[in-house]
């Protein structure tokens, strides 16, 4: 592979762009594929296939031919509410996953850069932050402040724009307080079953890195049944 | 979701290479069987047999480096080489699980 090919593919990682890197496993050429971008003749006649691979976000041989294609998915998006202890751990374990973290929380003192040394911190109210951040079907929430006008918000702006995973935490009483307020403010039970509190699997630990540790495994479960 | 989750080791592969090493990145293109690790996992390897990432469960990945230095030090840009079951009869590489793998090295220039 070319330096120059593997340079474009890091940054267009870092740009969380979706694409595909194809190789010529006969001639040693590669190259990057992305919707609508024309390709060079030595791949030209696999087209139809390439894209089928890269619909599926499938890695292969395409079949009797000597092309292999590598597909790319963007980072998902988590958005955790509450710079809270487990939310340092939780960053952690996401630089080794494919998470693109944000962290809200109105709080200044919780939303400093002491705490939070590598990234910027939104320090404002979920319906203020949300304005700012693109989300959709394939974001997910993680609610840790347990203080209702702080999680509720976040938790409406989730259910309403349908994301793939909701987390809350707290414990089944405050996550039953929590679906009564949820009900009372028009949310269907389908809606707030889908809500997973008290959040995380059970691993049986209580310190911060292992509540972490639960969430972060849901959340991968979650995102593959996707 | 069917893709799995990246494991950055082409940033890692750019930054031996920017600490002026060469570079082979050794990928997993096809399986058979019951492969340990699926079709595009990734190993990188240098000139000194410095190796990052993998490309099984630890069963083949001495022969991979072995084969990477070879082709730096021949100077070819790429091969590809396949491990089946391995011969219970010899210390040979191959994989314990049962499985096959196609794995494809290309040089970094």
């Amino acid at each position: 592979m070319q330096l120059k090919i593997l340079q474009e593919i890091i940054k267009k990682k870092k740009n969380k762009s979706e694409f595909a890197i194809i190789t010529n496993l006969e001639s040693g050429n590669s190259e990057i594929f992305e919707l609508g971008k024309t390709i060079s003749k030595d791949f030209e006649k696999y087209s139809e296939k390439i894209n089928d691979f890269y619909k599926n976000k499938k890695n292969g041989v395409i079949e009797d031919s000597n092309i292999f294609v590598e597909t790319y998915i963007r980072p998902i998006k988590v958005i955790i509410v509450g710079a809270v202890h487990i939310a340092q751990y939780l960053i952690d374990y996401a630089k080794s996953l494919n998470f693109e973290i944000t962290v809200i929380d109105p709080r200044g003192y919780f939303a400093t850069k002491q705490r939070f040394p590598e990234m910027e911190i939104i320090n404002k109210w979920p319906d203020e932050a949300f304005e700012k951040i693109k989300t959709d079907s394939s974001t997910a929430l993680i609610a840790l402040t347990h203080d209702p006008k702080i999680d509720d918000p976040a938790i409406q702006h989730a259910l309403k724009k349908k994301f793939y995973y909701i987390g809350a935490l707290g414990s089944k009483k405050t996550h039953s307080n929590r679906c009564e307020r949820l009900k009372e403010a028009g949310f269907n039970m389908n809606e707030i079953n889908s809500i997973h509190g008290p959040i995380g699997i059970k691993l049986g630990g209580k310190s911060a890195p292992e509540i972490a540790l639960s969430i972060i495994s849901q959340l991968v479960a979650e995102t593959y049944k996707k | 979701m069917k893709n799995s989750f990246d494991e950055k080791i082409l940033e890692e592969a750019n930054d031996w290479v920017k600490a002026n090493q060469k570079v082979v990145l050794a990928t997993v293109i096809q399986t058979w069987g019951s492969s340990p690790r699926p079709t595009g996992s990734r190993m990188i390897v240098n000139e000194n047999g410095d190796f990052s990432g993998s490309v099984s469960g630890g069963c083949v990945e001495s022969a991979v480096v072995r084969e990477c230095i070879g082709i730096i030090k021949e100077n070819k840009l790429f091969k590809k080489i396949e491990f089946k079951v391995s011969n219970e009869s010899a210390w040979e590489v191959g994989l314990a699980c049962g499985g096959e793998i196609a794995v494809y090295l290309e040089q970094v220039n």
